[in-house]
C-alpha cells in the first residue's frame, strides 16, 4: 500500500505541475464563461448611429405614422436622440426615377438605405390570385441598402412598418387596433417541474444543466482515460517500466497511476467548482439587467452524483485506456484501439436527447443500466428526473462489478502487455495472455 | 548460504522454449557470471528471478526465501532495456525509485546526495533525466540499482553500450560490492569482462545450460594445451600439422588448441625459423575459446540481444 501511494504521489505531482493541466485548469472556465459572457458584451455594445433613411410611400398615408413610430423612444439611440431619420421623396416624376436617384444617393452614401412601399401593402397584398386556392402573395416592401444583413436593424424597421400597416387595415375595416392585439395575445404554455419536495419553475435551465454536466463528464472520462493510455505508452516506450517492476507488482504500478490521474481530474473538479461559485456569485453583477438569463443552480445531489459517476466512469475507462496503452508501442498504434472503447462513450452521448426527453421509458432505464452507458445516462437521468433510487443503486452495483471484473482482467493484460515490445498482439494473443499463470 | 538457488526452471512462450530445466546456485559474496549468446535464455532467467515473469515450473529462491515484494527491497535490479522517466528531475526520480524500494524519505535523501556526489552528477540533481548526456543516464542507472544498498545485484548485459570511462567506473562499483560482502549475477556475451571479475560462471545456449561452476576449475578442466602464439610472417602451413584440433588465427595472434595426446613442446621446434615467433605462451584456453566451442563454433556477435520475450 505505501508503495501504490508512492506511485499516486509521483503521477499527481507530475500532472499538476505540467503546463498543460495549469493551463487547461485556467482556460477551461475561462473558455466556458467567454463563451457565455462574450456574445452578450459584444451584442449589448454594438455599434449603433444615427441613420438617415429614404422613404418612398406609394400609399401616401404611411410615411407619417412610420415616421412617427420611430420617434418612440424604443427606436431611439441609447443618448435619446433619433436613431432613424425618415427622408419622404415624392414618386415624381416617375417611380423609376425616383428609385434611380435615391440608389445613386446611397451608392455615395448620402442616405445609408431606402424604404419603397408599393402601393397595394394596404390591401394585405391578398389580391385575387389568378390561379384558384393559390396562396395569396404577401405583401413586400422593399429595404434597399449596401448592408443588408443588420438583422436587428431589419427586425426594427419590419417592426415598425408591419404595426403601422396592421394598424391602418384594421382602422379600414373599422376595427379598434388595440383591441385587436389584445385579442391576439399569446397564452404562454409554463412547465412546471414537481418532485417530491413541492413545486419549481422549469426554464430552459435544467435542459442546459443536464446537457452540459453530461458532456463535461463525458470530456472528463474521455480526457483523463487517454491520459492514463499516455502514462503506460510512456512508461513502456522509455522502457522505465521494468525497472519500477523490479520493486512493484504491475498491478500496483497500474493502481497507482489510475488512481494519482483520478486524483488529478477531482482535483481540477474541485477548482473549478470553487471558481462556479465564485462566478454565480459575481455574474449576478455581470449580466445585463433584464436579460431573460437565470444562473442556473446546481442541486446537491447532481452534484454528488456527478462526483460518483465521475469516479466509477473513470475507472471503468481508466482500466480499459490502461489496457491498450500496455499493448500498444506508440501513441499512434494506440488510436486505432481505442476507437472501440470510445464509441462506449460517443453512444450515449448520441442518445442523450432520447434520454432528455424520455428519461423514465422502459429503453431508457435499460440504457443506463449497461455498464458502459451508466456513468453518463444514469447520470444525465439523475438529472432530468430523479429516478427511483433502486435503478440508481442497481446500476452503481452492476458499474462497480463491472469495474472489478475489468480490473481483474486488464491487470492480467497490463503484467504482460508492458514487457512485450515490438508486434502488436493479435486478439488471440492478448486472450492467451489473459490466461497465463 | 547461498544468495541464489534456482532449481529446474523452465519457461516456454507457445512453442518455444526460452529456458529449460535450468539449475544453478550463487554462493553469498561472489560474482556470477551468467553467459551465453544473444537468445539463450538469459534475461528471461533474470526477469523469473525478479519475479516479472513466472516460471512454468521450478523453483527460486532469492536469500533463502521466495522472491516477493519484501525481497524485492533486498534486491538490486538492473535491466536489459535500461529506461528512467525523461521528465522527471534526477533528485525526485532517485527519491520515488529509492521509496519504492522501501527506503524512507530522510534516509534516501541522504543516500541520493552520497550517490550523486560519488558519480560526479550533484550539479544536475535538480536537471531533468532527458537533459542528461547519455553517459550520465548511464551512470544514473546504476545509482538507482545500488541506491538501497541490495544484497543481491543483478545486471543484465551490464557493460553494453558504456565507454570505457563508465565501464570501468561500473567494474570498480562491482569490486566495491563484493567487499562489503553483497552478490552480484550479471549476464553478458562479453568475455573477458567475465574472465576479469567472475568467480563462477553458468553457460546457456539454446535455454539449456551448458556449462557451470568454478571459473578457473572449469579452466583447468580443460586442460594445459592451448598455446598462445604471437608472430610475424606466413603461418597457414600450421594448420595441416596432425597434433592440431583447432585454430583461432588474428593474423598476427594464434589461439592454438592441440589433441589430447600432442605436447606444445613437440609443436615449437616445427615453427622455429619458418616465422617470427614473438611469444609462445602455453595455458589455458580463454574463456572465449571454450564458449565457443560449448555453444557450436558460432561466432559471438557484440550485440544487443533483440529477444523480447
Amino acid at each position: 500500500m505505501r508503495k501504490i501511494l508512492s506511485v499516486i504521489k509521483r503521477e499527481y505531482i507530475q500532472i499538476v505541475r505540467t503546463k498543460g493541466f495549469i493551463i487547461g485548469t485556467v482556460l477551461g472556465p475561462v473558455f466556458m464563461l467567454a463563451l457565455i459572457v462574450v456574445p452578450i458584451i459584444v451584442s449589448s455594445a454594438s455599434v449603433e448611429k444615427k441613420e438617415t433613411i429614404g422613404v418612398v410611400d406609394l400609399t401616401n398615408e404611411i410615411f407619417m405614422e412610420l415616421d412617427k413610430k420611430l420617434d418612440h423612444k424604443d427606436y431611439r439611440l441609447k443618448d435619446g436622440f433619433r436613431r432613424y431619420v425618415l427622408e419622404k421623396y415624392e414618386p415624381s416624376p416617375g417611380v423609376e426615377e425616383v428609385r434611380n436617384e435615391l440608389r445613386e444617393s446611397v451608392l455615395k452614401k448620402e442616405i445609408s438605405a431606402y424604404i419603397y412601399i408599393p402601393e397595394d401593402v394596404l390591401e394585405g397584398g391578398a389580391r385575387e390570385s389568378a390561379v384558384k386556392d393559390a396562396v395569396p402573395e404577401e405583401a413586400k416592401a422593399e429595404y434597399v441598402s449596401e448592408h443588408t444583413t443588420d438583422f436587428e436593424e431589419l427586425r426594427a424597421l419590419n417592426r415598425a412598418l408591419n404595426n403601422v400597416v396592421i394598424e391602418k387595415r384594421l382602422k379600414k375595416e373599422g376595427l379598434d387596433p388595440q383591441k385587436v392585439a389584445q385579442y391576439i395575445k399569446r397564452v404562454e404554455l409554463q412547465p412546471i417541474k414537481i418532485t417530491k419536495k413541492g413545486e419549481e419553475k422549469d426554464t430552459a435551465g435544467t435542459f442546459m444543466i443536464s446537457y452540459f454536466l453530461a458532456l463535461i463528464l463525458y470530456m472528463a472520462i474521455l480526457i483523463y482515460g487517454q491520459v492514463i493510455m499516455r502514462g503506460v505508452i510512456e512508461e513502456k516506450s522509455s522502457r522505465v517500466v521494468e525497472v519500477v517492476l523490479s520493486s512493484l507488482k504491475p498491478f500496483q504500478l497500474m493502481m497507482g497511476k489510475i488512481l494519482g490521474i483520478g486524483a488529478v481530474g477531482l482535483t481540477q473538479f474541485s477548482i473549478w467548482t470553487l471558481f462556479g461559485i465564485g462566478a454565480s456569485v459575481y455574474s449576478t453583477s455581470f449580466i445585463p439587467a433584464g436579460a431573460d438569463f437565470a444562473m442556473p443552480s446546481i442541486p446537491a445531489h447532481v452534484f454528488i452524483y456527478f462526483v460518483v459517476f465521475f469516479i466509477l466512469g473513470y475507472f471503468l475507462f481508466g482500466t480499459l485506456y490502461a489496457a491498450i496503452g500496455s499493448m500498444v508501442n506508440s501513441e499512434k498504434e494506440a488510436q486505432q484501439l481505442v476507437m472501440p472503447v470510445t464509441m462506449f462513450l460517443i453512444v450515449p452521448i448520441m442518445l442523450m436527447i432520447f434520454i432528455i426527453r424520455a428519461p423514465d421509458s422502459p429503453l431508457a432505464v435499460f440504457l443506463s443500466m449497461i455498464p458502459f452507458f451508466t456513468p453518463i445516462l444514469m447520470f444525465l437521468r439523475i438529472t432530468v428526473l430523479l429516478p427511483p433510487f433502486a435503478q440508481i443503486g442497481a446500476s452503481i452495483v452492476i458499474l462497480t462489478l463491472t469495474i472489478l471484473l475489468m480490473v481483474w482482467l486488464v491487470a492480467k493484460i497490463y503484467r504482460v502487455g508492458i514487457l512485450m515490445y515490438g508486434k502488436r498482439p493479435k486478439f488471440v494473443e492478448v486472450v492467451r495472455w489473459i490466461r497465463y499463470k | 548460504m547461498n544468495a541464489l538457488e534456482i532449481e529446474g526452471i523452465s519457461k516456454s512462450f507457445g512453442d518455444f522454449y526460452a529456458v529449460k530445466k535450468l539449475s544453478f546456485e550463487i554462493p553469498a559474496g561472489t560474482i556470477y557470471g551468467l553467459l551465453g549468446p544473444n537468445g539463450a535464455g538469459k534475461t528471461t532467467t533474470i526477469r523469473m528471478v525478479m519475479n516479472i515473469i513466472i516460471p512454468d515450473e521450478g523453483s527460486i529462491k532469492v536469500l533463502n526465501q521466495r522472491m516477493d515484494e519484501e525481497m524485492k527491497e533486498r534486491v538490486g535490479y538492473l535491466p536489459e532495456d535500461r529506461g528512467l522517466y525523461p521528465k522527471m528531475k534526477v533528485g525526485e526520480l532517485l527519491l520515488f525509485l529509492a521509496e519504492i524500494k522501501g527506503l524512507k524519505g530522510s534516509e534516501a535523501r541522504k543516500e541520493i546526495d552520497f550517490w550523486l556526489e560519488r558519480f560526479d552528477l550533484s550539479d544536475w540533481k535538480s536537471k531533468k533525466v532527458e537533459e542528461l548526456s547519455r553517459g550520465m543516464q548511464q551512470k544514473l542507472q546504476f545509482i538507482v540499482t545500488v541506491i538501497h544498498q541490495p544484497e543481491l545485484i543483478i545486471l543484465d548485459e551490464p557493460f553494453s553500450g558504456l565507454d570505457p570511462v563508465n565501464t570501468k567506473l561500473l567494474k570498480d562499483v562491482m569490486l566495491e560490492m563484493k567487499e562489503k560482502g553483497r552478490t552480484i549475477v550479471f549476464s553478458t556475451h562479453r568475455m573477458e569482462q567475465v574472465e576479469m571479475i567472475c568467480d563462477n560462471i553458468c553457460l546457456i545456449n539454446k535455454a539449456e545450460r551448458v556449462l557451470e561452476g568454478n571459473l578457473s576449475q572449469i579452466k583447468k578442466q580443460y586442460g594445459k594445451n592451448t598455446v598462445i602464439l604471437d608472430y610475424d610472417g606466413e603461418a597457414n602451413f600450421i594448420k595441416n600439422f596432425p597434433e592440431i584440433e583447432k585454430i583461432d588465427d588474428y593474423g598476427k595472434f594464434m589461439e592454438i588448441k592441440l589433441k589430447e595426446k600432442s605436447s606444445p613442446q613437440d609443436l615449437l621446434p616445427k615453427l622455429v625459423g619458418k616465422i617470427s615467433i614473438n611469444k609462445y605462451e602455453v595455458k589455458e584456453p580463454t574463456l572465449n575459446a571454450i564458449f565457443i566451442e560449448k555453444v557450436g563454433g558460432k561466432e559471438v556477435k557484440d550485440e544487443e540481444d533483440i529477444i523480447s520475450h
